[in-house]
């Protein structure tokens, strides 16, 4: 075997190794559905008026935070971000809005321009499920 | 006497079985429910549909589980609403213990209502009670 072959297997090893390590240690139900009801993807609003945003969810439950309950979580919703990485705790900064209390829409207010929203579910430790619950990344405008 | 006496007892009874009745979980006072879909006089063509269940000021928590501003979702189909004690579980008080959000129903062709109320960890309607307005759907 030659050193690329080497790397090559390694690389294998590495992937075969992590892949268990790619989805937190919650299950979600393989039908969960996730989804933003309201606002819809395309949509322009107007600057300095907050929107409400609604959380869908079918198939799944809602619980708050810390409570451990099969087939439930909570909502994040991200704004202007990637998903992070599914095996991490969810971060909590202006980008990533938890919602550890049940909630299940919010009021957001975004400075003028275009902008992404996604939701993504997580455990009773923040932690996205196995297999990650996330809705459809929409872009609105605000102008 | 022993008709002063039960009456007393009867008084005394009342007295203490009404704060026990009224003494709910409480909920936020700005806290409301809300049927997000269907809309008020929605024709439902095939009598299939899910309900989205909205709920402001106040979060979904499954069955069971006491923590403050929570409760979870029921779902009265072509009855009337009634706040005292627990909400019965039939085909007409459909239970979402699970903390789900949305429910998929069918129903036959008629005229038909939909409400929520909310229930805390016991399904007891909450204090003050959180529900909807009650909506009319017609399946052709």
């Amino acid at each position: 075997m030659d050193k690329r072959m080497y790397q090559l297997v390694a690389a294998a090893a590495v992937l075969l190794f992590a892949d268990p390590a790619l989805a937190g240690p919650t299950k979600a139900p393989r039908d969960a559905y996730l989804y933003i009801g309201w606002p819809n993807d395309g949509q322009v609003l107007p600057a300095g008026k907050p929107f409400r945003v609604w959380f869908g969810l079918r198939n799944m439950g809602v619980a708050p935070k810390d409570v451990k309950f099969p087939n439930t979580g909570h909502h994040h919703l991200l704004i202007d971000t990637e998903l992070p990485p599914a095996e991490e705790g969810i971060p909590s900064d202006r980008n990533h809005l938890h919602f550890g209390s049940g909630e299940t829409e919010t009021m957001v207010e975004l400075p003028p321009g275009r902008h992404t929203l996604q939701l993504l579910m997580g455990d009773d430790k923040h932690i996205p499920h196995d297999p990650p619950v996330s809705s459809r990344k929409i872009t609105i405008t605000i102008r | 006497m022993f008709r002063e006496i039960s009456l007393a007892a009867l008084a005394t009874a009342s007295l203490t079985l009404a704060p026990a009745a009224a003494a709910g979980t409480p909920s936020p006072p700005n806290a409301e429910a809300y049927i997000i879909w269907p809309p008020d006089g929605a024709v439902i063509a095939g009598g299939k549909l899910w309900v989205r269940m909205g709920l402001r000021n106040m979060g979904v928590c499954p069955k069971g589980v006491e923590l403050p501003n929570v409760g979870h979702h029921h779902l009265l189909i072509d009855t009337e609403l009634s706040t005292d004690g627990q909400i019965p579980s039939d085909r007409n008080h459909l239970h979402f213990g699970a903390g789900e959000t949305e429910a998929r129903i069918e129903l036959p062709p008629g005229k038909h209502t939909l409400q929520m109320l909310l229930g805390d960890h016991n399904h007891i309607p909450h204090d003050p009670p959180v529900h909807s307005r009650k909506i009319t759907i017609t399946v052709p």
